[in-house]
C-alpha cells in the first residue's frame, strides 16, 4: 500500500503480479499505516506500506502504537536525506532513522545497493514486528554479488586492510562517498576499514568495536541524517562503555536547502571530499 | 446589459449545461467587475503560466501542471482580493496566502514577481543553491510565513492566523488557503475545516483547487466537486463551487466570501491539472515533470493567446492597517517561583501556573491545548483570560499547526500542549515548524512509564528523542517546579521551537525560588571531591538518583549528581570537566527508551573523549499498566537499579 507515491517508491511495481495485490490509500499516512496494521491483523497479509520516509514523521504515534499492538507491518521509506536535491527539506527524511529505532522490536535495515535491498525486503517479510527499509531516490552502484547471504544484525565488512588506520561506518548514499573517500586515501597510504551497518537496529556492535580495536580505537560515521538519533549515535552509545574507542560523526547539521545533491554532499560534510577531510583530521 | 458583459455570463451558463449536472451555485447577478479587467487578470494568470514553464525548465525539475491549474484563482487572489503591501510582505496588517500545496511554489513566486517584489528573472534562478527560491516555499524568503511541501498542513496555520485576527487582534485582515485536492485526502485538512468552522472564523477562505489528478493516479473523487461542497458544508463552510478557469466566477466567489459573516468560505473550483498547456491538460504522468522539449511550443501558444499582452498587473489595494502594534520581547513570570524547598509539586502543576504568570504580563503569551487542558495544567491561564486559551480538542496535528499560524508575524507567544506522548502525533507538522523557522513551545505532560496504570498508549518514551531531531530545537527537562517555572519563561523567549516535558506524578522542589537557570547549562546538584561516577538524570530519575545517592553515601560512595536542565543544547563541558573529575565513569537514567533521549545525548557529545565511559539505563522494552513505583523498578530506573548500576560500574 502507499500514499499516492507509488511511482517514487516504485512500490507500484507490485501491480504487475496482481492489482488485487495494490491498495491505494491516497495522500493520508496516519490512515496508510493504520490500515496497513489492520490488512497484518489475525496474520491474513504480509503488508508493505510505503511513502518517502519524511512522511512517516505523520504517522509516528500511528507507528507507536503499531509497537505496542505488536504488529508485523513493513514500513519503506524512499527519498532518504539530502540526496534527493532540488525538491528541499520539506521531501528529505533526516530523521526517520531516529524515530524508527526507538520503536521496540523495530528492524531497521539500511541497505546500499539493489542486491541487499532485495534481500532487505526478504528478510522483512520474514522478521516479526516493525520493520523499516530506507531507501534512496538516485541511483547508485551495485557492490555486491548478487549471491551475497545478509542477515539482520550482520554487518558487512566492505573494505579490509590490515593497514587499517580507521573504521568508516557508512550507509546508503554514503556509503558509496565512503568508497570513493577510501581510495582516494589508499592512493595516498592511507588505507580505512570500511563497513556496512546493514541493519541500524539491531546494529552488530560485536564487528564494529572488533575492528575499532584492530585499527586503534578511532571510527569516523558518516550519514544523511541530522545528527540525532541516527547511525552515529548508534554507534557512539553502543561502545560508549569502551573507554578506548572514540567516535567521529558527520551528519547534516542543520536545515538543508534545494539545489543538486552533489553540492549538498559537500555543504552538509556527507561528500567523500569531507570523508577524506575528516580523515585526515582524526589521523593528526 | 451590454453584450460584452452578457457574453462571459452566457457563456459560462453554456459551459455549465454542457458539463456535469454540477449545481449552480454562484449567484447570478451580474458582476460588477468590467470586462477589462477581467482581460486583465486572465492574461496575468497565462503570464503566471509561462513564467511557472520557464522556471521549471530552467532548472529540469518542479510542477508546472500543478502551477497551470491553479493559475487563474492566484490571478484573482493576487491582483483583485487580497489587501497587502510589496513594500512590507509581511506586514501584519495585510492579508495572508499560504500554498498548503507547496509544490507549485513557482507560480507563487511568479505572483510575487509579477506584484513587483523582485525581477522577474530572478524566477529562472529556481532550485538553485544560490537562490532562496526553492522547489518548495521557505521563510527563506521575506513574503513566506510558513514552510510547506509536506502536505495537508497549510490550512491549519490558516486557521491559526484567522482566529488571531478575528479573536486577539481584532483586525481586518483575510487569510487565504490554496488547497491542493490530491493533499485534502489528508486528516489534518478535516481537523482544520473543523476547527475553522466551530470558531467561525469568517475572515478565512479555505480553496480547493480541484483538477482530478494526484500524483501517481486520479484522486478518488476526481471532479465530484458535489462532494467536495458537501463535506465543507458539513464542517460548517459557506461553500461555494466554481469553475475554477473562469476569472469572473473566481472573483465573484472571492466577494461572496469577503461578504459572509458568521462562517468560513469553502471555493470548491472545478480545474484541470496543466490548464491552458496545450497536450498536457488533464493528462496523466505530469506530476512533477518539467515539459522538456514540448515548453517552447507550449510557451508559444501561450504567448499567441494573450497576444504578447504586457499590460502590467494593477497593484493590490492596501490592507486597513489596523493589527495592533504588538511586542513579544522580553517576557517575564510575573513573579518569582513560590515553593517551599522539600512540598512535593508536579512539574505539570508548575507548568500551568507559570503560563499563568507570564499571561499576566503579555497578553499575547496564549495556551492551546488538545482536551487535555484539565491533566496538563494549561487551564490555569483561563484565569488571566479566557481570550488567552484556544480550545483545540482532541486534534493534534491541527493543535499544532494552528499554534504555528498563531505565532507567525510574531502575533503571540503560542504554548501548545497535551500529553507529551500524543506530540508523535504532530511529528510531520513539528518537522515542517522547524523548517518554518516557528517559535511556537510544546509542552508535553506525562512522561514516561512514572505515570503508572494508564500504560503504555500515554506514557511518552520516545519524545525527546523525537525533539532532539529537530533543528534549532530547546528540549528541556525541568526536574522541579522551580525549575519549570523558569523553563516556561525561558522558552518563552527563546527563538526555535522549544519543548518542555513535564510530569505527572508530584515531585520534591529542590531549587531555591531565587536559583536562575540558562538554556545549555546544567546544574551540579550533589559534589563532593570523593565522587567516582557522574550521575545523570532529569524529571522523575532524578529524584531517583538523589535517593540513590543518599543510599550510596551512607555506604560511603560518593557520586556527583548532574541535572542537565536542557537535553538540547546540552551542557557538554560541564558533563566532560565532572567525569574527568571523577575518573571518566558517567552513568545516565531516564525515563524513556533507550534510543535518542539523555543517554544518547551524552554519550554522542562524549563520543570523542578517550576515559570516559557512559553506561545508560533507560526502559528497554514496552511497558505495562501499574503502579508507578514498580514500573520504575521493573524497567531498572528506579532508585535500587541506580545503586546496583554503580556498584557494578566501580567493581
Amino acid at each position: 500500500m502507499d500514499g499516492d507515491t507509488k511511482n517514487s517508491t516504485y512500490s507500484k511495481k507490485i501491480k504487475k503480479v496482481s492489482t488485487d495485490n495494490y491498495i491505494e490509500c491516497y495522500i493520508a499516512e496516519q490512515n496508510l499505516v493504520g490500515v496497513a496494521i489492520g490488512a497484518a491483523c489475525r496474520d491474513r497479509t504480509v503488508a508493505f506500506c510505503s511513502t518517502f520516509a519524511a512522511f512517516f514523521t505523520r504517522t509516528f504515534d500511528q507507528i507507536r502504537m503499531g509497537a505496542l499492538s505488536q504488529k508485523n507491518i513493513n514500513c519503506v521509506g524512499s527519498h532518504a536525506g539530502v540526496s534527493i536535491g532540488e525538491d528541499g527539506p520539506s521531501q528529505m527524511a533526516l530523521e526517520d532513522l531516529a524515530m524508527f529505532r526507538t520503536i521496540p522490536g523495530c528492524t531497521v535495515f539500511y541497505p546500499n545497493d539493489a542486491v541487499s535491498c532485495e534481500r532487505a525486503c526478504e528478510l522483512e517479510a520474514n522478521t516479526r514486528g516493525i520493520c523499516f527499509i530506507r531507501t534512496s531516490r538516485p541511483a547508485t552502484v551495485v557492490i555486491y554479488n548478487n549471491e551475497a547471504l545478509f542477515q539482520v544484525g550482520k554487518a558487512q565488512v566492505v573494505r579490509e586492510n590490515p593497514g587499517d588506520k580507521i573504521v568508516l561506518i557508512v550507509a546508503g548514499i554514503t556509503m558509496h562517498e565512503g568508497l570513493k573517500a577510501a581510495d582516494t586515501l589508499a592512493t595516498n597510504g592511507i588505507h580505512v576499514c570500511v563497513i556496512d551497518p546493514y541493519t541500524i537496529k539491531p546494529l552488530d556492535a560485536d564487528t564494529i568495536r572488533a575492528h575499532a580495536l584492530r585499527v586503534g580505537g578511532k571510527i569516523l560515521t558518516v550519514e544523511d541524517h541530522y545528527p540525532e538519533g541516527g547511525i552515529g549515535e548508534t554507534v557512539a552509545c553502543i561502545l560508549s562503555t569502551d573507554a578506548n574507542i572514540t567516535v567521529k560523526r558527520l551528519a547534516v547539521d542543520e536545515v538543508p536547502r534545494s539545489c543538486p545533491p552533489e553540492v549538498l554532499f559537500e555543504k552538509y560534510g556527507n561528500s567523500s571530499n569531507c570523508i577524506v577531510n575528516a580523515v585526515y583530521n582524526l589521523l593528526q | 446589459m451590454t453584450i460584452d458583459r452578457l457574453c462571459p455570463l452566457i457563456c459560462s451558463m453554456t459551459q455549465r449545461k454542457i458539463s456535469d449536472r454540477e449545481p449552480i451555485n454562484i449567484k447570478k447577478k451580474i458582476s460588477k467587475m468590467d470586462s477589462e479587467k477581467s482581460k486583465q487578470l486572465q492574461i496575468i494568470a497565462d503570464r503566471l503560466r509561462i513564467q511557472s514553464i520557464l522556471a521549471t525548465s530552467a532548472s529540469k525539475s518542479g510542477h508546472p501542471s500543478s502551477c497551470a491549474s491553479m493559475a487563474d484563482i492566484l490571478s484573482v487572489l493576487f491582483f483583485h482580493a487580497m489587501k497587502y503591501k510589496v513594500s512590507a510582505p509581511k506586514d501584519p496588517s495585510s492579508d495572508r496566502f499560504i500554498l498548503s500545496k507547496g509544490h507549485a511554489a513557482p507560480i507563487l513566486y511568479a505572483a510575487w514577481a509579477e506584484a513587483g517584489l523582485f525581477p522577474k528573472s530572478e524566477l529562472m534562478n529556481l532550485r538553485k543553491i544560490d537562490s532562496d527560491l526553492e522547489g518548495h516555499p521557505t521563510p527563506r524568503l521575506n513574503f513566506i510565513d510558513v514552510a510547506t511541501g509536506s502536505l495537508g498542513q497549510g490550512l491549519s496555520v490558516a486557521a491559526g492566523m484567522a482566529y488571531v485576527g478575528k479573536n486577539i487582534d481584532k483586525a481586518s485582515y483575510r487569510t487565504y488557503c490554496l488547497i491542493g485536492d490530491g493533499e485534502s485526502a489528508e486528516g489534518s485538512i478535516w481537523e482544520a475545516m473543523h476547527f475553522a468552522g466551530h470558531y467561525k472564523l469568517d475572515n478565512l477562505v479555505a480553496i480547493f483547487d480541484v483538477n482530478r489528478l494526484g500524483q501517481s493516479e486520479p484522486t478518488a473523487l476526481q471532479h465530484d466537486v458535489e462532494t467536495y461542497r458537501k463535506r465543507a458544508d458539513a464542517f460548517g463552510f459557506h461553500a461555494i463551487v466554481i469553475d475554477g478557469h473562469n476569472i469572473e466566477e473566481i472573483v465573484q466567489a472571492f466577494d461572496e466570501a469577503a461578504a459572509t459573516k458568521g462562517k468560513p468560505t469553502a471555493i470548491i473550483a472545478k480545474t484541470f491539472k496543466g490548464h491552458g498547456l496545450d497536450g498536457v491538460a488533464d493528462h496523466e504522468n505530469w506530476h512533477g515533470k518539467p515539459l522538456g522539449d514540448k515548453a517552447a511550443s507550449i510557451v508559444k501558444n501561450i504567448e499567441e493567446r494573450i497576444a504578447g499582452s504586457n499590460v502590467p498587473a494593477p497593484i493590490a489595494e492596501s490592507p486597513v492597517e489596523d493589527a495592533p502594534v504588538v511586542s513579544i520581547i522580553n517576557i517575564r513570570l510575573s513573579s518569582a517561583p513560590a515553593y517551599k524547598k522539600g512540598e512535593t509539586v508536579a512539574t505539570r502543576v508548575a507548568y500551568g501556573t507559570a503560563l499563568m504568570k507570564l499571561a499576566q504580563n503579555n497578553s499575547r503569551v496564549i495556551g492551546l491545548d488538545g482536551d487535555t487542558k484539565n491533566s496538563t495544567y494549561s487551564e490555569k491561564i483561563k484565569k488571566v483570560s479566557t481570550d488567552n486559551y484556544i480550545e483545540c480538542y482532541i486534534a493534534e496535528q491541527n493543535l499544532v499547526g494552528v499554534a504555528i499560524g498563531a505565532a507567525c508575524r510574531d502575533r503571540t507567544v503560542a504554548f501548545c500542549s497535551t500529553f507529551a506522548a500524543f506530540f508523535t502525533r504532530a511529528f510531520d507538522q513539528i518537522r515542517m515548524g522547524a523548517i518554518s523557522q516557528t517559535n511556537i513551545n510544546c509542552v508535553g505532560s506525562h512522561a514516561g512509564v512514572s505515570i503508572g496504570e494508564d500504560g503504555p498508549s500515554q506514557m511518552a518514551l520516545e519524545d525527546l528523542a523525537m525533539f532532539r531531531t529537530i533543528p534549532g530545537c530547546t528540549v528541556f527537562y525541568p526536574s522541579d517546579a522551580v525549575s519549570c517555572e523558569r523553563a516556561c519563561e525561558l522558552a518563552a523567549n527563546t527563538r526555535g521551537i522549544c519543548f518542555i516535558r513535564t510530569s505527572r506524578p508530584a515531585t520534591v522542589v529542590m531549587y531555591d525560588n531565587e536559583e536562575l537557570f540558562q538554556v545549555g547549562k546544567a546544574k551540579v546538584v550533589r559534589e563532593n571531591p570523593g565522587d567516582k561516577v557522574v550521575l545523570i538524570g532529569a524529571g522523575i530519575t532524578m529524584h531517583e538518583g538523589l535517593k540513590a545517592a543518599d543510599t550510596l553515601a551512607s555506604n560511603g560512595i560518593h557520586v556527583c549528581v548532574i541535572d542537565p536542565f536542557t537535553i538540547k543544547p546540552l551542557d557538554a563541558d560541564t558533563i566532560r570537566a565532572h567525569a574527568l573529575r571523577v575518573g571518566g565513569k558517567v552513568l545516565t537514567v531516564e525515563d524513556h527508551y533507550p534510543e535518542g533521549g539523555i543517554g544518547e545525548a551524552v554519550a554522542s557529545a562524549l563520543s570523542t573523549d578517550t576515559n570516559i565511559t557512559v553506561k545508560r539505563l533507560a526502559v528497554n522494552e514496552v511497558p505495562r499498566s501499574g503502579p508507578p513505583e514498580a514500573l520504575l523498578e521493573k524497567y531498572g530506573i528506579s532508585a535500587n537499579c541506580i545503586v546496583k548500576a554503580v556498584y557494578n560500574l566501580l567493581q
